[in-house]
């Protein structure tokens, strides 16, 4: 599948598209889902409710790095704001909920688009900015939002935290809604990647002039990116507020997009498993290790640091690279 | 009527000028030579043909109509495709995704730009590297690669940037026996080289520039006999 | 408005903004001569202000050695963090090729979080309140009421800062730095050891980071992520005084903690970090370049 055809120009060449990028990203996606199906059977072995909630919380951050993964690995757009969409999305819920009593499914469905819609102009403002530049105005914005969350504390009750009616009762039926949630985002984002939105996404994370050149129209595609992860991320913060039926201005901290940048590289940034994997590692791995010795924020962001000088493409690199070695053997 | 129209285009930046009053106009099916030493202009008229620069006076008309203000990706729609001087492709994506990228985004749907794809990738004999990334080509192998994007769909006009420098002698005879095809069918090109013979076997008209300014617009043969233009060159009088 | 009120403001938010300028100094430099934001920037402040509280509390050595020692010691996370994680970028070694900036993003983050909770586990996540310079707790000038070790640490800080931009200004690493900050490839053609100006760089900005961290550490006591505060501030006058420039965000700096002072008391105590925020998002937006800012030019 991988080695080049030794014809030349002589033979006529298959009429389908590109074997080796679709090809990868079908793999990715294949895996991932079998890390789904896995994650489905779970319950079936394990019922402590303490796990089956670290469970949920990975999942809640798988989808928020899977996002943000959207944004970055895929169109190049480093945001440090992945968190805030989550508060954003939170928040909407909430507040419509307990101040004009809009039912949760409804709320959720407005925390999309509010989200949707705050990344979309937010895109749209820092579509001139790269690299250091992006990263600080998106920080900055993220901190921002922070803080008027938890200095209103008229509105938002600040750092008490926001009550949120909860959907229904069931730890187990929380577990496969946030499952089903992670699975048709994964299935739509495979989806997107395929299309040809997928390719002109990936241009401008190669070369924006080049992209502009070939005819893609970057300002619209960066700023769809935007807006498509800020509403899965808010999608993520409105189901996590009626799980923990609370919502603090802590959901936006840097520290969370800390974890979420964290899970992505890990995993492997710009690859579709990455972020679900590094996203359960990560999240899974810190619980357990919580009680035995507590090092493991310093092992991951030290993980963090190693990945990113050496292991480009995370945990998913390395295990494709042994995955060819064994099929060339 | 003209396919390209360029009238009294000035591109000033800070206190030089790099394009002063450059006018002139190319027909359908031409294929004409841009010459002249290295910093007379030719590469930031280039741009502001491309989009990439906003002149500060004058007007250009494609197909009649105004470029004025268009973004690069608009005037790709025009039909103005433009091959950069330092090789722009996309390093992480293979060869085929390159070339979609450009047909996808010119309106070209899934199938016809795969068929489109594999022919060029085939007459430009690219067949043994088309899995690999774009960043792992050679320096011509790339070169290729972005001349075929370029057209992916045929352009109403082909803006080439040095296409031949530091290139492999088959390469060149690729992309000469290319552009000479395209020609023949039709197809409009101007042609920034420094590569003489080059010019002279495929162009038969030639714009020479020199500090910003047009200082020859003539058959090739005649331009390159022009003392002007020697003394452009040799940057003195010539002996 | 009340002059007395509005002297006291103003001095004290000159004095805020002395200790802005030592962290801001070290930043701008960095992203003048490697183009990237250094995220870890708070902690280099977090490590000096430990390392003068520690050396000064469990070691038992006077302050005035423990300051110069967190001096150092910030200087060499600089430059253990450049040769280590910045190096490579230049040298052309790491597989991220052309996403430079992302990767600075990326690596600087991570290396902020592994100190703040490597800090958190190791030494705990408890606040040290760092001994003062001066144990005279007041002292009145005219108007203006100010504990014995705000001035005094102040008056170091305006030595420091004038050392340093004497310095960037007629020493010969001060132009070898600034040739490179103007433009990196002409500066080596000239035969300027550009990889050794980098290591300079992070050194002189950990170490005056460090040294802000210490001069601070009896008033904001020093705890893990006592950094990201102060960060967050020298983002903004990076940006707003010009990155690259020195003279640029030692007036910013200054500039900025007047604005916070008296903003807190007549616009919005809450909000007084907001308005730093807003100004940074516009500047980012209008005028990237910053007040001060050069535009550096390519070969």
């Amino acid at each position: 599948m991988s080695s080049q055809s030794a014809s030349g120009s002589g033979k006529v060449a298959k009429s389908s598209s590109s074997k080796l990028s679709t090809a990868k990203t079908e793999i990715e996606f294949r895996v991932a889902l079998i890390v789904l199906v896995m994650v489905a059977l779970i319950p079936a072995i394990v019922s402590n409710p303490y796990w089956l909630g670290v469970l949920i919380v990975s999942m809640y951050f798988a989808i928020l790095a899977g996002a943000w993964n959207l944004l970055a690995g895929y169109t190049g757009q480093f945001s440090l704001a992945p968190a805030t969409f989550a508060m954003i999305g939170a928040y909407s819920t909430g507040l419509l909920g307990t101040y004009f009593g809009v039912p949760p499914l409804l709320g959720i469905l407005a925390a999309i688009l509010v989200a949707g819609l705050i990344g979309l102009v937010l895109g749209r403002i820092v579509l001139r900015l790269k690299g250091p530049y992006l990263a600080l105005t998106t920080l900055s914005f993220a901190e921002i939002l922070r803080l008027i969350a938890a200095n209103s504390i008229n509105i938002t009750r600040g750092d008490l935290g926001l009550g949120v009616p909860g959907l229904f009762n069931s730890r187990i039926g929380w577990y496969y809604v946030f499952l089903g949630v992670l699975a048709v985002l994964l299935i739509a984002l495979y989806a997107l990647l395929r299309s040809k939105a997928g390719l002109f996404l990936q241009a401008i994370r190669d070369d924006e002039v080049a992209a502009a050149r070939s005819g893609v129209d970057v300002v619209f595609w960066k700023t769809a990116a935007f807006a498509l992860s800020a509403a899965a991320s808010g999608f993520a913060g409105a189901l996590y507020a009626h799980f923990a039926e609370l919502v603090t201005p802590e959901l936006g901290l840097i520290g969370q997009t800390g974890l979420i940048v964290s899970m992505t590289v890990i995993g492997g940034i710009g690859t579709l498993v990455g972020p679900i994997v590094g996203a359960f590692l990560v999240y899974v791995l810190s619980e357990w290790l919580r009680d035995v010795g507590g090092y493991q924020l310093v092992v991951f962001a030290l993980l963090v640091i190693i990945f990113a000088r050496f292991f480009r493409d995370g945990l998913w690199g390395i295990a494709r690279f042994f995955m060819r070695r064994a099929r060339s053997t | 009527m003209s396919l390209l129209s360029v009238r009294g285009i000035v591109k000033r930046y800070g206190g030089l000028t790099a394009v002063d009053s450059v006018t002139f106009e190319v027909a359908p099916g031409e294929l004409v030579g841009l010459i002249g030493p290295n910093g007379s202009g030719k590469t930031t008229l280039l741009n502001i043909l491309s989009g990439h620069a906003d002149p500060n006076a004058g007007e250009i008309l494609l197909d009649g109509k105004s470029c004025h203000g268009l973004k690069p990706e608009q005037l790709a729609h025009r039909g103005v495709m433009r091959m950069f001087q330092l090789t722009r492709v996309f390093r992480r994506m293979n060869v085929v995704d390159n070339l979609l990228v450009a047909g996808r985004a010119q309106g070209l749907g899934a199938a016809a730009a795969a068929a489109q794809a594999n022919a060029l990738i085939e007459e430009l004999r690219l067949g043994v590297v088309r899995d690999l990334d774009a960043g792992q080509l050679s320096g011509g192998q790339m070169k290729l690669l972005e001349f075929g994007v370029c057209f992916m769909v045929p352009p109403r006009i082909a803006l080439l940037d040095e296409p031949f420098a530091a290139v492999h002698p088959t390469m060149k005879e690729i992309m000469g026996a290319f552009i000479r095809s395209r020609h023949e069918s039709g197809q409009t090109f101007i042609l920034v080289s420094h590569d003489m013979p080059v010019v002279v076997e495929l162009c038969h008209r030639a714009i020479c520039m020199n500090a910003g300014g047009v200082i020859a617009d003539a058959p090739t043969r005649d331009v390159l006999s022009n003392t002007r233009v020697i003394e452009a060159y040799l940057g003195g009088h010539a002996a | 408005m009340n002059v007395a009120l509005a002297v006291d403001l103003a001095v004290n938010g000159l004095i805020t903004g002395l200790f802005y300028a030592l962290m801001a100094i070290g930043l701008s430099l960095i992203f003048g001569i490697l183009r990237i934001v250094n995220f870890a920037h708070g902690e280099f402040y977090m490590v000096g202000a430990y390392a003068y509280t520690l050396i000064a509390l469990a070691v038992g050595l006077p302050v005035w050695i423990s300051l110069p020692v967190a001096f150092l010691v910030g200087a060499a996370f600089g430059w253990t963090t450049e040769r280590l994680l910045m190096r490579p970028l230049y040298a052309g070694y790491t597989s991220w090729g052309l996403m430079r900036d992302e990767y600075a993003v990326i690596v600087t983050f991570g290396l902020s979080l592994f100190l703040i909770n490597l800090v958190d586990k190791v030494i705990g996540p408890y606040a040290y309140r760092g001994p003062t310079l001066v144990d005279v707790s007041r002292i009145t000038l005219g108007p203006i009421l100010i504990s014995g070790h705000r001035l005094t640490a102040a008056i170091i800080a305006i030595v420091v800062i004038a050392i340093t931009a004497a310095l960037m200004k007629w020493s010969f690493w001060g132009k070898q730095i600034r040739a490179v900050a103007q433009n990196r490839l002409g500066a080596s053609l000239a035969g300027i050891d550009t990889a050794r100006a980098s290591s300079i760089v992070f050194m002189l900005s950990g170490g005056l980071a460090a040294f802000a961290g210490a001069l601070l550490s009896p008033v904001i006591n020093a705890s893990p992520d006592v950094g990201a505060f102060p960060a967050i501030k020298s983002y903004i006058i990076v940006v707003l005084g010009g990155m690259g420039s020195v003279p640029g965000s030692i007036i910013a700096s200054l500039a900025l903690g007047v604005i916070e002072s008296f903003g807190a008391v007549y616009l919005s105590y809450d909000y007084r970090d907001a308005f730093g925020l807003g100004l940074l998002m516009l500047f980012l937006l209008f005028r990237p370049q910053g007040l001060f800012g050069e535009k550096g030019r390519e070969v």
